[in-house]
């Protein structure tokens, strides 16, 4: 079987589950802004002269890659409605540039 | 005198050198996904232009994520450092020179807030973007949706980049880090 023949029978749900953890990991960024903000959650700070943020993106990240391996582990040989993934990832996008915007900060408190 | 400092070297690093970068990669991607927009599996040139794509992807994550780092962990440590009590001269700590002015004081209440986090937002979603491209290659020709999805997070990506570095050059304009 040739490169491309294989490349034809390769689920896209190795594509899906990349690209729709990216979305949950920008969802994640703008939830632990927020949550910071609003006294829910702060991430603790892991670089003294960087503050707050280097705890916060940190565990954006973390999440971001658990996620990812979770989703690429269940849906690697699937193949996925990318339609709802786009949907999904945007909506997700959207949201967490939501959390990150400091006039939404100040709709409570 | 000294004409650049190290923060200011840094700096010019982070926004021109890197972001610059960013900012023109971003154009030569969105154009390469836009010229195979309509192609279909028969295509060898829009097959071979994926092909550049993925490697142009590559070096456009790579340089976000140095951009996003250097401006998180070099840049932003001495910009929000804390004056000496009773200190008058505040040019060698932005914030409290962007606070120190109602005027001002939007450009980090409201500009550098985002910048803190819209940014790692952009380096994980081109990280996802670069993953899929060097995984599938040329054949996401044949993989419209998923083109779609890919085109719709570069372009996001590129005014998100934009959008932050203007608001870093407004930043940088009233409170540089020199």
């Amino acid at each position: 079987m040739n490169q491309r023949s294989q490349s034809l029978t390769r689920p896209n749900g190795t594509a899906a589950a990349a690209l729709l953890s990216g979305a949950i990991g920008a969802f994640a960024m703008g939830l632990f802004a927020l949550s910071n903000e609003w006294g829910i959650f702060s991430a603790p700070t892991l670089y003294g002269p960087a503050g707050g943020v280097s705890g916060r993106t940190t565990f954006a990240v973390v999440v971001w890659l658990i996620v990812w391996a979770v989703l690429h582990r269940a849906w690697r040989a699937r193949e996925m409605n990318m339609s709802a993934i786009f949907i999904a990832s945007l909506i997700l996008i959207a949201l967490g540039l939501l959390g990150a915007f400091p006039p939404v900060w100040q709709l409570v408190g | 005198m000294t004409l650049f400092t190290e923060r200011s070297i840094w700096t010019m690093i982070h926004g021109i050198v890197l972001g610059g970068s960013a900012l023109l990669a971003f154009s030569a991607a969105l154009y390469c996904m836009w010229s195979v927009r309509t192609a279909d599996g028969n295509d060898s040139a829009a097959r071979t232009r994926c092909g550049h794509l993925a490697r142009l992807m590559l070096g456009l994550t790579i340089i976000v994520w140095a951009m996003v780092l250097i401006g998180t962990y070099v840049n932003f440590p001495p910009y929000r450092a804390t004056p000496p009590e009773g200190a008058t001269d505040l040019s060698a700590f932005p914030r409290s020179l962007l606070n120190s002015n109602p005027e001002t004081a939007w450009l980090h209440g409201f500009a550098m807030e985002i910048k803190e986090h819209v940014p790692w937002m952009i380096a994980m979603l081109m990280t996802a973007v670069s993953f899929v491209l060097l995984r599938y290659h040329s054949d996401l020709v044949e993989r419209p949706r998923v083109r779609r999805t890919i085109s719709a997070f570069v372009t996001i990506g590129f005014v998100l980049t934009a959008g932050v570095a203007l608001l870093g050059m407004l930043i940088n304009k009233v409170a540089p880090l020199a």
